[in-house]
């Protein structure tokens, strides 16, 4: 009994070792307490070879909980990402208010122009209003072109476009089958909609959708090799490419034909064969001409994307008889400033004239020089194009029609076909 | 060798009979080795953990991950408190399989099924300490289960959980349950259990002149044996520790999480199975109610066992009461299991 | 009166009065723990302009919880909280799920299978003067 006693007193002692041992084996936990919350959080314990996603948001600043959630003392994997924010992109629509909003961040005034996510979620890229009005009214599920229903439901009190608000759009409860397969197949991109499956797909919804650089991707592909933690307002052709060059749909199918190759000559590989492009259209970015407005939204519920969209050939290049608008930036706390500020590619100075569109708002990657030329630098590229204005040139094209579709008349280049 | 302390709360010799590991299983003595285990590491725990709804399981966090060893510590407290309820279960089928309970020990029996009812409230209580996003719904209809009993159910609700919501206000009286209301009751249960069963006669045996081994152990014999079971519980307690950590989630919001099916702790899944079928007072309340009714009523009701066949196994004269509790056993464990698997 | 009866009578007073003061202490520990020191749990809910809830609108009011419909017959509310033991059910295709106990409900609020016996409570709207919704739990 004795001996019994010994050996398991000696077994004994050597469990605790043993259990000694397995709990100083381990990572060491890395602490971080961002200045913002004062809250310690252990997450570069594991991810420590992330970097800032933005000179903005650094994290030192924000830490990581503020923006993805998470449970931020817990060491184990599953807990710790158990209560994260929208997966791989917590911006997603659904929770953005709680990881980008707040009223000092980006759910603030109008009138500091930091409303982004009231704007966002009533633009036409997050309700679809436009394309499924025409839909319904296609296959006679309505009578006017007017947009009734959004992706989800949204308000606006004081909306200048009359659309006070749209009620989500609900495919179950049509009778034709041509909507209700268009429910099924084409409400999966914008904004606001649930994303599809897939890691791929996981940054097309939310401010990730345009803000958070994607590797060029076709079925699914192009995430794991550079899992990417960056936002940026130097937003390239190739991020909106990943939408608004995925594939075409088929109107008699009604199904959407995911492309599978990669598009690389921009202006042969866009998905409409009949699209025509000038130069500028094809050698810019998008984000060059268009502004915020267009593409994040002004505010109102618009019924669809001809109502947001204005900035025309002329908006940079004038008319026959009239040159761009332009302003000369006197105010330190011009918006320009800040964009600008966002996107370093110009040095914008007091004093400098900048065009502006004819709502108002800056491109504020543009100057005009003292010849009477311009000059813009590419958001994204970097790159430094002067143009002149129509005026004075031998451009016959009447004032009254300006739309781009008559400057493609002349200017178009011709694509493979 | 002068006796210890130890030594001393152990008789001078006592029969060998009432001592062999396959009579008692040593099941009494490992409850109480478990519930020294449960004291020590609770009072461990309670120098980092926050009864505050906000913190709550946020310093669960911290105990399991940061403090040094705090995890170990979490998961012996854990390990500790599950296994106490298998042992006591195991405890009380071991005294109606030999036919132990009766006369003198009817009412020792009583304390006992007394500290085993705590332990379970106990157990309850300390998962909800937990705080966690899964405890809701027990919570919640655990204790609204209390309100459907008639004329005090109400009363009982506040007393249990102070009123309100129970998933925004009853941490507080739930911590305080736990380490003080229902831990000063089974202390004072357990003492004066274990303080029974030497007044009782030791563990219970035949008559001496019905006995047919006479064999006599010493109390350093006793211990021996005592302390090898120690060792025995304790490795394997420190195993499972080191290999199995305890449940954790992430942190309540106040409000229960979407989820398919919500799961009590497994000691209730019994109950949750026959709460599917109908009113809750019935088979959340009166059911369970019996069941313990029918088990303490098992040493005044039926026939006392002979002499003879006290702490033999399965003897002829206590038949009824064994099938009374292999019922109430397999009745619990076929629930139990038709919660798990369906 | 004798010494025995006399030292009955005294007994039986010590023992009475100890009862008595055992009870006394025991109701009154009880009225201790019956105090309920938390704020009265919310019966009304500002859901704000009723504009916000366009017609045929579905809106999910977690904090109540509860789901507010607008149809062509006006506002109404069903609570989602199981009239069985109090857990929140779960919306799904064809109406309500209780995870604790499987209760179902169609969208209606109706009882489809037990253990529930009662319907989804429906909870009372009103709407102010300025056009705000107020969601009473009564």
């Amino acid at each position: 009994m004795k001996k019994i006693l010994t050996i398991a007193s000696g077994l004994l002692l050597l469990t605790l070792a043993f259990a000694w041992w397995m709990s100083s084996r381990g990572p060491k936990p890395v602490e971080l307490i961002p200045t913002l919350t004062g809250q310690p959080e252990y997450c570069i314990t594991c991810h420590a070879d992330v970097p800032d996603i933005s000179p903005s948001h650094p994290t030192v600043t924000f830490g990581c909980v503020t923006c993805h959630g998470g449970e931020r003392l817990a060491l184990n994997a599953d807990l710790a990402h158990s209560t994260m924010r929208g997966g791989a992109n917590p911006s997603d629509l659904s929770v953005v208010e709680a990881s980008c909003g707040g009223s000092n961040c980006h759910s603030g005034s109008e009138a500091d122009d930091r409303n982004h996510i009231q704007r966002v979620m009533t633009s036409v890229q997050s309700t679809y209003a436009g394309a499924i009005a025409n839909i319904r009214y296609t296959f006679g599920a309505q009578t006017d072109l007017n947009a009734h229903f959004g992706i989800s439901a949204v308000t606006d009190d004081q909306t200048q476009t009359g659309i006070t608000s749209l009620a989500p759009f609900d495919p179950a409860s049509e009778t034709n089958p041509s909507i209700q397969k268009f429910g099924e197949e084409c409400l999966t991109c914008h904004l606001r909609a649930e994303p599809r499956e897939g890691d791929a797909y996981a940054r097309q919804t939310g401010c990730a959708a345009c803000h958070s650089p994607a590797p060029p991707l076709s079925s699914g592909e192009g995430w794991g090799e550079g899992k990417i933690h960056t936002l940026t307002t130097a937003i390239s052709y190739a991020q909106c490419n990943t939408c608004h060059n995925r594939g075409n749909y088929d109107l008699r199918s009604m199904t959407f034909v995911e492309r599978d190759d990669h598009p690389t000559q921009r202006i042969d590989d866009y998905y409409q064969p009949i699209a025509q492009f000038t130069q500028c259209e094809y050698t810019l970015d998008c984000v060059d001409c268009h502004t915020r407005d267009e593409a994040m939204g002004d505010g109102d519920i618009h019924a669809n994307q001809k109502s947001i969209e204005y900035v025309q050939c002329k908006t940079c290049h004038g008319t026959p008889t009239e040159l761009p608008l332009t302003k000369t930036l006197t105010d330190p706390n011009d918006i320009a400033f800040r964009l600008a500020f966002l996107n370093p590619v110009v040095d914008l100075q007091l004093g400098d004239t900048i065009i502006v569109t004819e709502k108002g708002e800056p491109l504020w990657n543009t100057k005009v020089l003292r010849d009477g030329t311009y000059e813009m630098i590419g958001k994204a590229t970097n790159q430094y194009f002067t143009f002149k204005p129509v005026m004075g040139s031998h451009c016959t094209q009447s004032g009254e029609d300006q739309s781009s579709s008559y400057c493609h008349e002349c200017h178009a280049v011709e694509r493979q076909p | 060798m002068r006796p210890s302390f130890f030594h001393h709360l152990h008789p001078p010799t006592i029969p060998a009979v009432q001592s062999r590991w396959r009579h008692t299983l040593g099941a009494g003595g490992t409850a109480i080795l478990l519930m020294l285990i449960l004291g020590v590491t609770g009072i461990l725990e309670m120098f980092y953990y926050v009864p505050n709804p906000q913190e709550a399981a946020l310093s669960v966090q911290t105990i399991t991950y940061h403090v040094p060893f705090g995890g170990f510590v979490r998961n012996l407290h854990y390990w500790s408190a599950q296994l106490l309820l298998i042992v006591s279960a195991i405890h009380l089928l071991r005294v109606v399989f030999t036919a132990s309970y009766g006369r003198p020990r009817r009412f020792n029996y009583l304390l006992g099924l007394g500290v085993f009812v705590l332990a379970i409230l106990l157990d309850f209580t300390g998962y909800i300490l937990r705080w966690d996003e899964g405890i809701c719904y027990p919570l919640v209809t655990g204790t609204n289960l209390l309100k459907t009993i008639p004329l005090i159910g109400d009363f009982l609700f506040r007393i249990a959980v102070g009123g309100g919501e129970a998933c925004n206000t009853a941490l507080l009286r739930f911590y305080t349950w736990h380490i003080f209301g229902l831990t000063i009751f089974v202390l004072i249960l357990g003492v004066w259990h274990a303080f029974r069963v030497r007044r009782d006669g030791g563990i219970a045996v035949p008559p001496p002149q019905l006995r047919t081994d006479n064999e006599r152990i010493s109390r350093n014999e006793l211990v021996r044996r005592e302390v090898l079971q120690i060792f025995v519980v304790s490795i394997v307690l420190i195993l499972m520790s080191i290999f199995l950590p305890a449940p954790i989630a992430a942190a309540m919001t106040g409000k229960p999480i979407v989820t398919e099916e919500a799961r009590a702790p497994w000691f209730f899944l019994w109950v949750q199975q026959m709460l599917k079928w109908g009113d809750p007072f019935l088979f959340g309340v009166l059911i369970p109610f019996a069941v313990l009714t029918l088990t303490a009523l098992i040493p005044y009701i039926l026939p006392e066992p002979a002499d003879a066949d006290i702490g033999s196994w399965f003897p002829k004269s206590n038949r009824l009461a064994q099938i009374i509790i292999i019922a109430i056993a397999l009745i619990v464990i076929v629930l139990t299991l038709m919660m798990v698997l369906t | 009166m004798t010494d025995l009866s006399r030292r009955d009578l005294l007994k039986l007073a010590r023992d009475g009065f100890l009862y008595l003061s055992s009870a006394l202490a025991i109701g009154g520990l009880l009225r201790f723990l019956d105090y309920d020191p938390n704020p009265k749990p919310k019966t009304e809910f500002d859901l704000g302009a009723a504009s916000d809830f366009p017609l045929n609108s579905r809106t999910l009011l977690s904090d109540v919880p509860a789901v507010l419909l607008h149809t062509e017959s006006g506002f109404s509310a069903l609570s989602l909280t199981c009239t069985h033991l109090g857990c929140t059910v779960e919306e799904k295709t064809d109406g309500f799920t209780c995870p604790c106990h499987g209760s179902r409900f169609d969208k209606d609020g109706s009882v489809m299978h037990g253990p529930a016996v009662q319907h989804l409570a429906s909870l009372r709207i009103e709407i102010t003067n300025d056009d705000r919704l107020i969601l009473h739990i009564d």
